[in-house]
C-alpha cells in the first residue's frame, strides 16, 4: 500500500519537530522526534513496508522484540495518522 | 382546550404564537407595548432604529415559519446583499474580493420586517398590548399561567396550559421561576465593551440602487479600542450607518463626533458617502451589547413552562445573529411541538432542543468577544504563520471565503475542499485591494464616484 500526505494538510520541519495543519479540521498537531521521523519517511519513501522496515533496522538493534515493538507503534502512528485524514493510503500503483 | 400565552411581542415571542396557534386551542400574547400602525419603529423597543439584518439561515427559519415573508419584505423594499458578493468589507488584512459563497443578507427597517411578520403570523392570536407581565402562576412542578398588569392599570392571573417567555435580553423570568419554588437558572453574560451609535441617511441620487453594504472592521491593535462602521441599504432608498468602538473608543452621540468618528477610521468610505447622504434625524446611541446566555435547559423547570428567543441567548447585537436566532428557535419550537404536541410535560425537552438552536451564534459571538485568556498557551510561530496566512487568503479564496461566511451566515458548510485551501494558504497570495479598486468591484457605487468626481464636487475618493 502506498501512503501520502493529504493534500490537506500544511506542514513544516522545525528544530522541535513537525508542525502540521489539517485545513479542513482546522486542526493543529505537533509530531515529537520519533513521529517525526515517521512523517518524514512517508513524505520520502510513501510505503508502508519501506517505512517500517528502515526504522526497525534503524532502531532494533538486531532485537527481534524490539523489532516487533518498533512495528507495532509505526503502523498505530500510521493508523491514527490516517484515522485523523492526516495520510492517505492508497493501493500502490503497478 | 389548551390554552397557550406569550409573555413577549417582539420577533421570538410573534413567531412562537404563530407557531403555538397550530396546536393549542388558544393563543394569547401579551405585549407591555402597542404596536405602530405602520411600518415604524417601536418605542418599547429601544434598537429598533438600529440595523437589523436577516442572515441566510435565519431569512431561511423565517420563510419555512411564515412562506412567503421574505418575498413581501424584498417587494416592499428590503435589501439583500450577497456576502462579499454585494458588499464591500475591510477586514483586519484588507479589503474582500467580489465572491460568490451563496451566503446572504436581508436588511430593512426593524419597523418594516416587524409589520411584515405580524401581519403573517398574528391571525389566529388573540393580541392583549398595553399588558405587561408581572410573573408566573403555578408552582415548582407546573406553570398554570401568568400575572398581568392590564392596561387599565390592574392586576390578573391568565391561565394558561402553556406558557412561553419572549421578554426578550431583560427577561425576569428566572427571578419568576423562583418566586413559584423552581430552581435557580444559571446565567453568563461575556461583554466585549462594545458601543454603538447609529444614523439613518436618505440615499443620494443615483446611489439609491445597487449600493453595496459596507464593512470596515476594526484592525486589531493591542491596548486600543477597536473602531469601524457599518453602512447598510435599507428600503425607502434609506442607508442605516451604524459606527461602533470598544471600551474607551465608543462613538460619539453628537452629530460633529458622529462625522469626526467616521472620518477617523481606517478607511475614509463610510465617511464620504455619509458626507454625500441626507442626515434623516438624530444620531442614537445602543450600549446594552453584551452576549447573555440563560441556561433554562439545565434547571428542572415546571412542566408547561419555555422560553425562547433573547430571553435565552442575547447576542451582542453587532454579530447580526439576533433576529435570525429568534426564526431558527421558533423553527425548532415548530419541530418539537409536531413531534410532542403541545404537551406541557415536553415542555422542559423542547427547551433543551430551543436551546440548542442558539449554540453556534452562541459561540462564534464569544469567540470574539471573551477576553483573551493570559493563561492560554501562547501559539507557535507555525500556528501564527498559518493564521496569518489564512487572514490573508480570506480575502481571495472561494474556498476560505465560503466557509467563513457561510458560518456568518447560519448556513451549512460548503463541500470541503481541503487541498484548494491548503494551495490557497501556501500559494503567493493575490494582492491587497486598494479602496478604489474595492469600490470599482462595484460598478454602481463606482460609476457614481466617478460621476460625482466629474461634476466638480467634492471627490468621493482621496
Amino acid at each position: 500500500m502506498s501512503l501520502q500526505i493529504s493534500d490537506a494538510v500544511i506542514w513544516q520541519e522545525t528544530a522541535g519537530g513537525i508542525s502540521l495543519y489539517h485545513t479542513e479540521s482546522g486542526d493543529f498537531h505537533s509530531l515529537n522526534e520519533t513521529a517525526s521521523r515517521i512523517w518524514t519517511l512517508v513524505a520520502d519513501k510513501g510505503e508502508r513496508e519501506a517505512i517500517v522496515s528502515e526504522l526497525s533496522q534503524q532502531f532494533s538493534g538486531g532485537s527481534v522484540a524490539v523489532s516487533v515493538r518498533i512495528v507495532k507503534d509505526v503502523q498505530a502512528f500510521l493508523g491514527t495518522m490516517i484515522e485523523q485524514g492526516l495520510i492517505e493510503e492508497r493501493p500502490a500503483l503497478s | 382546550m389548551t390554552r397557550a400565552l406569550v409573555l413577549g411581542g417582539g420577533l421570538a415571542g410573534v413567531l412562537a404564537a404563530a407557531v403555538l396557534a397550530r396546536h393549542a386551542g388558544e393563543v394569547l400574547l401579551v405585549e407591555g407595548d402597542h404596536y405602530p400602525p405602520g411600518p415604524l419603529p417601536r418605542r418599547g423597543l429601544p434598537q429598533s432604529r438600529h440595523s437589523h439584518v436577516l442572515v441566510s439561515g435565519g431569512a431561511r427559519a423565517l420563510d419555512e415559519l411564515l412562506p412567503g415573508t421574505v418575498a413581501e419584505l424584498l417587494a416592499r423594499g428590503a435589501q439583500r446583499r450577497g456576502l462579499p458578493g454585494d458588499a464591500l468589507v475591510l477586514a483586519a488584512q484588507g479589503w474582500f474580493r467580489r465572491l460568490d459563497t451563496g451566503a446572504c443578507l436581508l436588511s430593512c427597517g426593524r419597523g418594516l420586517l416587524d409589520q411584515v411578520v405580524r401581519q403573517r403570523a398574528l391571525p389566529g392570536v388573540t393580541v392583549l398590548t398595553g399588558t405587561r407581565a408581572l410573573g408566573l402562576a403555578g408552582d415548582r412542578r407546573r406553570v398554570t399561567g401568568a400575572v398581568v398588569e392590564t392596561a387599565g392599570g390592574g392586576t390578573r392571573t391568565i391561565t394558561a396550559a402553556l406558557v412561553v417567555d419572549a421578554t426578550g435580553r431583560r427577561s425576569k423570568a428566572p427571578g419568576w421561576l423562583r418566586a413559584i419554588g423552581a430552581p435557580a437558572v444559571e446565567e453568563v453574560t461575556v461583554s466585549s465593551g462594545l458601543a454603538y451609535s447609529t444614523r439613518h441617511y436618505r440615499a443620494p441620487d443615483g446611489l439609491a440602487e445597487g449600493m453595496p453594504a459596507v464593512m470596515l472592521h476594526p484592525r486589531p491593535a493591542p491596548g486600543r479600542p477597536g473602531q469601524g462602521a457599518t453602512l447598510f441599504p435599507v428600503e425607502d432608498g434609506r442607508w442605516i450607518v451604524t459606527l461602533t468602538g470598544t471600551r474607551g473608543g465608543e462613538p460619539p452621540v453628537d452629530e460633529g463626533g458622529f462625522t469626526a468618528f467616521a472620518r477617523a477610521l481606517r478607511d475614509p468610505l463610510v465617511a464620504d458617502l455619509m458626507a454625500a447622504a441626507t442626515p434623516l434625524g438624530g444620531v442614537r446611541p445602543y450600549r446594552d451589547t453584551a452576549n447573555r446566555r440563560r441556561f433554562f435547559e439545565r434547571a428542572a423547570l415546571p412542566g408547561g413552562f419555555l422560553a425562547i428567543g433573547d430571553a435565552v441567548c442575547a447576542l451582542n447585537p453587532v454579530h447580526s445573529h439576533g433576529m435570525s436566532v429568534a426564526a431558527l428557535g421558533a423553527l425548532r419550537l415548530a419541530a418539537e411541538l409536531a413531534r410532542h404536541g403541545a404537551d406541557p410535560d415536553a415542555f422542559p425537552a423542547v427547551q433543551s432542543a430551543v436551546a440548542a438552536q442558539a449554540e453556534t451564534s452562541w459561540r462564534l459571538a464569544l469567540a470574539q468577544d471573551r477576553p483573551r485568556d493570559d493563561g492560554a498557551r501562547e501559539a507557535s510561530a507555525f500556528q501564527r504563520e498559518i493564521l496569518a496566512r489564512r487572514s490573508r487568503a480570506l480575502l481571495s479564496s472561494p474556498e476560505l471565503a465560503a466557509g467563513f461566511f457561510r458560518a456568518q451566515a447560519l448556513l451549512p458548510p460548503p463541500a470541503q475542499d481541503g487541498a484548494a485551501v491548503a494551495r490557497a494558504l501556501t500559494g503567493e497570495p493575490e494582492p491587497l485591494l486598494t479602496t478604489e479598486e474595492a469600490v470599482a468591484q462595484h460598478p454602481a457605487l463606482h460609476a457614481w464616484c466617478a460621476t460625482h468626481a466629474r461634476a466638480g464636487g467634492e471627490p468621493i475618493r482621496r
